[in-house]
């Protein structure tokens, strides 16, 4: 199955704009994501605390909608799914 | 020839927004002559949407912050002048706006935005501008604009990067619907053209919803990257589950 990655502001300096991954078996956004994290250190040290957790406050939208409000790391992904990773703005 | 009264009046107004009437119609601009809009915040954001909507003759503009202005708010905060330096900013940005535009009704108010005072001010407003600097305040604000049916415009900024989206009860996902966690709170980095581009979209977006032109940024959200010089649109989706907005006709098409 296909899925798109769209990466903004830092994020997109580490790993790029938009790559799209062809998984082989299902796999949740928290899989996916390490994934990415061993591939990309850079990556990794901007979305996870050391301690191995997602650093809450990042954003990562799967269609449209933040995973804190679908399984959040256990959603599970498929055919066709567009990811959505950008940081908090919250200045004024 | 000296005219009078509502000939006057009009003529005066005409000349003023000749270059806008021609895209909003006479009818547009009386419209804007009798909105009531709330800017909360009156920082890199609020200044300059608080600025174009004075401009275009929003009749009525209710400024609300609760901060003084510092010298490190110069670089963006374009309608404050050095000399204004510790002064109100909701009482400073009103008599500037008052001297750009004496035919409209600024209302500065130095007040913070909380639970206690947030109905009192929302009222008798038409459109909320979200040009706060934090996602708590902007929670509670998203609360008030879905429980009063108010459009809410929001901005954030930090850095080269920004976002701005516009909030329409009952048709798009409301804040807490996008956005879940309230960033820890701190003195982010700005560069003042970053609060020109999204505080423009959001004056852009507050005129649009309220004259019914062009296309709201509803159920969209628009991410600017200043350092790609790029801007990108992401379709949003309402939570049927939201705290919030939830519970009513909120139709999840999605398979998630």
């Amino acid at each position: 199955m296909k899925i798109a990655v769209r990466a903004f502001a830092d994020y997109r300096e580490i790993i790029g704009k938009e790559m799209e991954l062809v998984l082989s078996e299902e796999k949740t956004i928290g899989e996916l994501l390490a994934e990415l994290g061993d591939r990309y250190p850079g990556l990794r040290r901007e979305m996870f605390a050391s301690t191995g957790e997602l650093k809450e406050f990042i954003n990562i939208f799967i269609n449209g909608r933040n995973i804190a409000f679908l399984n959040d790391m256990d959603t599970t992904l498929i055919d066709g799914d567009t990811i959505a990773l950008f940081p908090p703005v919250a200045g004024g | 020839m000296i005219r009078r009264g509502k000939e006057a009046v009009r003529e005066y107004t005409v000349e003023r927004y000749q270059r806008q009437i021609s895209l909003l119609g006479a009818d547009g601009q009386e419209t804007l002559r009798r909105a009531r809009i709330l800017v909360s915040g009156v920082g890199g954001l609020g200044t300059i949407v608080a600025a174009y909507l004075a401009a275009a003759g929003v009749g009525f503009l209710r400024l609300v912050d609760h901060d003084q202005i510092e010298i490190s708010n110069l670089n963006r905060q374009l309608l404050f002048q050095a000399t204004d330096v510790g002064r109100e900013k909701s009482i400073a940005a009103t008599e500037r706006l008052q001297s750009l535009n004496p035919a409209i009704q600024v209302e500065g108010i130095n007040r913070t935005l909380s639970d206690e005072t947030v109905d009192e001010l929302i009222q008798d407003i038409d459109l909320i501008v979200d040009a706060l600097d934090n996602f708590t305040a902007r929670f509670l604000l998203n609360r008030a604009a879905f429980i009063h049916r108010l459009p809410l415009i929001h901005g954030a900024v930090r850095g080269f990067f920004g976002q701005a989206t516009t909030l329409i009860p009952g048709r798009t996902a409301c804040l807490q619907c996008l956005f879940a966690h309230s960033p820890p709170p701190e003195t982010f980095p700005i560069f003042g053209g970053t609060c020109g581009i999204i505080g423009a979209i959001q004056a852009t977006e507050a005129i649009k919803v309220m004259t019914g032109q062009g296309e709201p940024l509803a159920n969209r959200l628009f991410f600017w990257d200043g350092q790609a010089g790029e801007g990108t649109i992401m379709i949003t989706k309402r939570n049927p589950h939201c705290v919030i907005c939830g519970g009513e006709e909120g139709v999840n098409q999605d398979s998630h």
